[in-house]
């Protein structure tokens, strides 16, 4: 569950007080908690809506690395982008860069949340595609969608990488 | 049931990735250059995803959550940790 917190927010002081958040609200709420529905797939809906939320909140969905969807211009993609390196490096902003600064995990964060959610259910947490609907509330075809998209999407990032 | 000649659907690529692919299907991809070359982009992808670490949060996470956690007393108070 911290993996994907990490991954969706991809960074590590916020990813923990996500964590923090989603245990207290099981550990707090767990009289809610409703036993046709898997344990491990409480807890991840709760987390999930916890990161979706924050990117919502703060927009960090719009700061890629290729800045704001928005932009149009070289201009505005530099001025909405991510500066990696444009300041000192903290112990902490180190041990990220190193975690999350492989080609895969920039093409991770490249995704839409929706689709990144997704992706990391189905392949690095080994969900199936009807648990990741009934974890995220969402139809399965969409989930199929994003899913195929997002592989298509990583694809396209990982192939530009190697050209 | 799936025409042997058709090419493989998305689902079916994945299945292949995992070696879940019925073996009719896989005769169908060991003869279609098409299906192998669509079939090898996704699993690389599926490989890499699959291999990326879990990460842990910081030593001492679990002390911090627990102390912030209710617990039901037996008069059925709330009591913090």
């Amino acid at each position: 569950m911290f993996s994907l917190l990490y991954r969706m927010v991809r960074d590590r002081a916020l990813a923990e007080d996500l964590a923090q958040e989603t245990f207290i609200k099981v550990l707090n709420g767990i009289k809610s908690y409703r036993p046709e529905f898997k344990f491990s797939s409480w807890i991840f809906k709760i987390a999930n809506n916890a990161a979706i939320d924050h990117l919502r909140r703060k927009s960090i969905d719009t700061l890629s690395l290729d800045g704001a969807p928005s932009a149009e211009t070289p201009e505005q993609m530099r001025a909405t982008s991510l500066q990696l390196g444009d300041r000192t490096e903290s112990p902490l902003d180190e041990v990220q860069n190193r975690e999350l600064g492989t080609a895969i995990e920039r093409a991770i964060a490249r995704l839409r949340p929706e689709y990144r959610s997704c992706i990391l259910l189905r392949h690095v947490e080994g969900y199936s595609y009807e648990e990741i609907a009934d974890t995220l509330e969402l139809p399965l075809g969409t989930v199929k969608t994003y899913i195929h998209r997002a592989r298509n999407e990583l694809r396209g990032y990982l192939e530009d990488r190697r050209e | 049931m799936t025409d042997i000649s058709m090419h493989l659907s998305t689902d079916e690529i994945e299945l292949w990735a995992q070696g879940l692919l019925p073996a009719a299907r896989a005769l169908h991809l060991a003869d279609c250059s098409l299906c192998r070359v669509e079939a090898d982009r996704e699993r690389k992808v599926i490989l890499e995803l699959v291999q990326l670490p879990r990460f842990a949060p910081a030593a001492g996470f679990a002390d911090r959550v627990m102390a912030q956690v209710k617990i039901a007393t037996p008069s059925g108070d709330w009591e913090q940790r």
